[in-house]
């Protein structure tokens, strides 16, 4: 079992590069381009690393131990997400509220990067992560909290192992509400259209591009590294609470086997829908960001109270 | 142990004693001031040790001091008031250390010798409150820290605006008194003694509307004190113009003697206050943290933004007692005792890192002569030291796990996770909502601490004055320094608090299961493993790679080279915030363009902004002008003629024997 809890967690953290690769090649299908391998993101990597790190005069040490932390607490924070079995390498009492925490660390840390760097562009793009975080923060722990109330646990593990013992026809409204909330949370928290677009350069537009524009070489490697493990995250996060159905409650071969065969499709079926979703939308205005997150905490609102209503 | 009490006192008294002698006569004033610090250090350190004693291991002391005083003077101490004496001794040592160089760096001769006279009756001040046994001797505390933090706040100045600033503290101390005598007084009819075992006894027999009134006059008297909003006017203007160390107590120390006074009265006395009790503290602790946290955001004088971030906590600290009330209402224990966890340990917490902040600036200050974060910047390469010292400071108060802010934060939040298991639906959607509360205070205070730290530490010096700077002194840094490895230490492993916590929350809210929070301490230590080892990892890729550092200046989009002042400052970091929150502000923005007819071609710009959220003028001026108003009208009876007076005389005479007649 031990081995098998290892496994989904580096599988998480080596097929995330991936599922940013099979998002980009979608998004290109649906262009009518051809795209680029979905191995691309991995030859990124590799490139990035072995070119040399280029450091602003005014930076401080701090400025070249940011990506390494970072990189550090998403890589803590994966480790409690169940993938393939109701199972995580790190599981306790209260464990998704600190899975929030170690990514808002991880945020933390590189929002002071983009201040080490001394440019106006760090201190631009900060200032809008900060708004958007400060804003995905509410709604993200309001539905993961609904959800725990309504599967009366408090660790994610459990949480998903009842949801899959669960009746998919009889699910409750509050899934449905926390749902769409912890969605717009996730491409808001994973910088995805509409709320910011991961491939753009234009300094109106920048939300975490401007923040990292200072870095190059290994440390944008792993800045790059952690993005796309906070997507994987997400999207498994998702997964597992709202779909678990397949998934492997005891360590039996087949049932493994099983679990992952549906585990890629639910992956590619959500990663044609952040493909179509980019493909089909705009970015928003940067101040119709907060109603767009304003949504979300609607919801989760909603899902608190929902919680009362159909426990009665 | 009575001995090392007794201690206490004396050498508390003995110090001013030494410095006002000190002062008159010839000897060396650093000795006389290392003299009087160390005595006052070594009170400390025996009222510590009593502490310990009384909050760990249960055992009870008491002093009865009422042969030198004309009422029933009686100091006790259980576990609740070791805790807090343990936090008003412990967490104070480092300010006291830290106020020898402070002082002999800031003071002439007198001030020094009034400052040394007046710090150690502050705190033995603070040590009355929090051992008291009377409401006398709890009284006569209440008022001598107003009296003596006022005094070591005139020690910094008197000018006009001071003078006002610090009426407003007085003004608001005396009213709060005056609801703390009320809620005292209420018991007198029941206990003539008013002392805390009859107080007890006596609230057991008291009726539903009578503890009410008890339990709102406590709430808004200890409110006062503790800064709630809208009781916090106060606070912003008070804690920051006091010297460096005297804000670090006022705001880690001081506003905790009110949590203890309502943890004393709530839980103590009236054993969980009225049903709808809970939902109010709730209330108040939701509004005081996200609105102190939205107003600290907006200040750029770093010790007016570390005031209203005490004010957060506080909230916070109210969040977490508001959730174990109402579950206490709802027959939790199980719950209410965690929720109880994390309001003492966050206040234990706070204690640490405001202390550790607000001295922290001290020593900004000392070097640069500023407090404004928009002058500041690239302090990290100057003042390496502090600058590791003030960012374990930052990530705790921004309740970031592996610190000691995290550690309380979560056990509040695992307690609101009871809501579900609730019988009442009102409680099911108020715990949960309070967690989001606590969400979104912890999101902003991250936004506010990255800005405060990256603007004042980060980047290049915005002022080239700052640029050569003297070198850190380490009288200053080394009790700082004994604060960050606290928040670490608490923060890794938590439970070397958490247990001894636990033993004072089972003695006033039986019930609780240790179980449920016993795992947390080895996991937050298996999580900092993991963060290490993956740390170590991604270090450890750059160097397999071989990757090369190269330091290069930023390209400054086709300019020559990018200045200081492009830099982002801390008004325009929180720009967007303060516009998505400006219901909060509503704030006024003044753009000055010259010469004004040619705006196109400035040649200087001028921005100001502020805001015109005020307390003072939609709530209080309202309440004033009807009290002036009211005192107009009574002009007319008081006029000033003799004759009319004594005619009042002789009517109240008659009106006396009439009653007396016919009673």
């Amino acid at each position: 079992m031990m081995a098998l809890k290892a496994a989904q967690f580096v599988l998480l953290v080596l097929s995330a590069p991936l599922v940013r690769g099979i998002v980009a090649r979608l998004k290109a299908a649906l262009q009518r381009r051809r795209g680029a391998s979905i191995w691309r993101p991995y030859a990124d990597l590799g490139k990035l690393f072995r070119k040399e790190d280029i450091v602003p005069p005014s930076a401080s040490w701090l400025f070249r131990a940011v990506p390494r932390l970072a990189f550090a607490f998403t890589l803590a924070a994966a480790a409690f997400v169940p993938l393939l079995i109701s199972g995580a390498l790190l599981s306790f009492t209260g464990d998704f509220i600190l899975l929030v925490y170690l990514l808002a660390f991880a945020r933390f840390l590189l929002l002071l990067g983009a201040f080490a760097g001394g440019s106006s562009f760090g201190g631009m793009g900060a200032s809008r992560e900060a708004m958007v975080s400060v804003l995905g923060e509410f709604p993200l722990l309001m539905s993961l909290i609904a959800i725990a109330v309504i599967s009366k646990s408090t660790s994610l593990v459990p949480i998903v192992a009842w949801t899959a013992t669960q009746n998919f026809f009889d699910i409750s409204a509050v899934h449905v509400l926390a749902f769409a909330a912890l969605i717009i949370v996730a491409i808001a928290e994973t910088g995805r259209i509409p709320v910011d677009n991961p491939s753009t350069h234009l300094e109106l537009t920048m939300l975490h591009e401007a923040m990292v524009l200072e870095y190059s070489g290994p440390s944008l490697a792993l800045i790059e590294w952690t993005q796309a493990i906070k997507l994987n995250l997400m999207i498994a996060l998702l997964i597992g609470l709202f779909l678990p159905w397949g998934i492997a409650l005891g360590a039996g071969a087949l049932a493994v086997a099983i679990s992952m065969a549906l585990y890629l499709l639910k992956l590619l079926l959500a990663a044609g829908a952040l493909a179509l979703l980019e493909s089909s939308s705009a970015k928003l205005r940067m101040y119709a960001v907060p109603e767009f997150l304003g949504i979300a905490s609607g919801l989760s609102v909603l899902a608190i109270v929902f919680t009362v209503i159909s426990k009665r | 142990m009575l001995v090392a009490f007794d201690a206490l006192f004396c050498l508390l008294v003995i110090g001013p004693l030494i410095s006002c002698l000190g002062g008159i006569g010839r000897a060396r004033v650093s000795w006389v001031h290392f003299g009087v610090a160390m005595v006052t250090a070594g009170a400390l350190v025996c009222g510590a040790g009593v502490a310990l004693a009384a909050w760990c291991r249960g055992l009870p002391f008491t002093l009865d001091l009422s042969h030198f005083s004309p009422f029933t003077f009686l100091l006790s101490i259980d576990r609740l008031s070791g805790f807090f004496l343990f936090l008003v001794c412990a967490v104070s040592l480092p300010a006291v250390a830290y106020s020898l160089p402070y002082i002999g760096r800031h003071y002439g001769k007198t001030r020094a010798a009034w400052y040394w006279a007046l710090l150690p009756l502050f705190l033995l001040s603070m040590i009355i409150v929090v051992t008291s046994a009377t409401a006398f001797a709890f009284f006569a505390g209440w008022e001598l820290m107003t009296v003596f933090s006022t005094a070591l706040i005139f020690l910094e100045g008197d000018s006009e605006e001071r003078r006002r600033d610090i009426f407003l503290y007085l003004l608001t101390m005396q009213g709060g008194a005056a609801l703390v005598i009320s809620a005292f007084m209420l018991f007198a009819p029941l206990a003539p003694s008013l002392d805390f075992a009859s107080i007890r006894s006596a609230a057991g027999v008291m009726g539903g509307p009578l503890k009410a009134a008890v339990f709102l006059l406590a709430f808004c008297g200890f409110g006062a004190k503790a800064g709630l909003i809208p009781l916090h006017v106060w606070l912003p203007r008070a804690h920051p113009i006091a010297p460096t160390p005297v804000s670090a107590l006022m705001s880690g120390i001081m506003l905790k003697t009110a949590v203890y006074a309502f943890l004393r009265f709530v839980f103590d006395f009236l054993s969980g206050g009225p049903a709808w009790g809970g939902y109010v503290v709730l209330a108040a602790g939701a509004i005081s943290a996200v609105l102190g946290i939205l107003y600290a955001l907006f200040e750029t004088d770093l010790k007016r933004l570390l005031a209203y971030s005490s004010i957060e906590n506080v909230g916070i600290i109210y969040l977490a007692m508001g959730a174990a009330m109402v579950c206490l209402q709802n027959r939790l224990p199980a719950f209410a005792a965690l929720a109880l966890l994390a309001a003492l340990m966050h206040t234990l917490n706070h204690a640490i890192f405001k202390n550790l902040l607000f001295l922290g600036a001290g020593v900004i200050h000392s070097a640069t002569k500023t407090l404004q974060l928009n002058d500041l910047g690239g302090l990290l390469k100057l003042m390496p030291s502090t600058g590791i010292v003030f960012l374990v400071g930052c990530v705790s108060i921004a309740g970031l796990p592996l610190l000691n802010g995290f550690a309380g934060e979560w056990i509040a939040f695992q307690s609101f996770l009871a809501g579900g298991l609730l019988p009442s639906p009102v409680a099911q959607v108020a715990l949960p909502l309070a967690a989001g509360a606590l969400a979104l205070t912890g999101a902003l205070a991250a936004a506010c601490f990255v800005n405060l730290y990256g603007v004042v530490f980060l980047g290049r010096p915005r002022n080239p004055e700052i640029a050569a700077l003297p070198k850190e002194s380490a009288a200053m840094l080394l009790p700082v320094a004994a604060l960050a490895i606290a928040c670490v230490l608490i923060g890794i492993v938590p439970m070397m608090v958490i247990r001894p916590l636990w033993s004072l929350v089972e003695t006033l809210i039986p019930g609780g299961n240790f179980a449920s929070i016993s795992g947390i301490g080895s996991s937050l230590q298996t999580v900092a493993l993991v963060v290490l080892v993956a740390a170590a990892g991604a270090a450890a890729i750059g160097l397999v790679t071989r990757a090369a550092v190269r330091r290069s200046p930023t390209w400054g989009c086709g300019l020559p080279h990018l200045t200081a002042r492009m830099q982002y400052t801390a008004t325009s970091f929180s720009k967007p915030l303060r516009m998505v929150f400006a219901w909060a502000y509503r704030s006024e923005r003044k753009l000055e363009v010259s010469p004004a007819e040619r705006p196109y071609f400035p040649t200087a710009v001028s921005y100001h902004s502020r805001r015109t959220t005020s307390y003072e003028k939609t709530l209080y001026r309202p309440i004033i002008n009807s009290i002036l108003a009211a005192a107009q009208q009574l002009r007319r009876v008081q006029t000033g003629n003799i004759q009319l007076y004594l005619l009042y005389i002789f009517l109240a005479l008659v009106f006396m024997l009439l009653f007396m007649r016919f009673r």
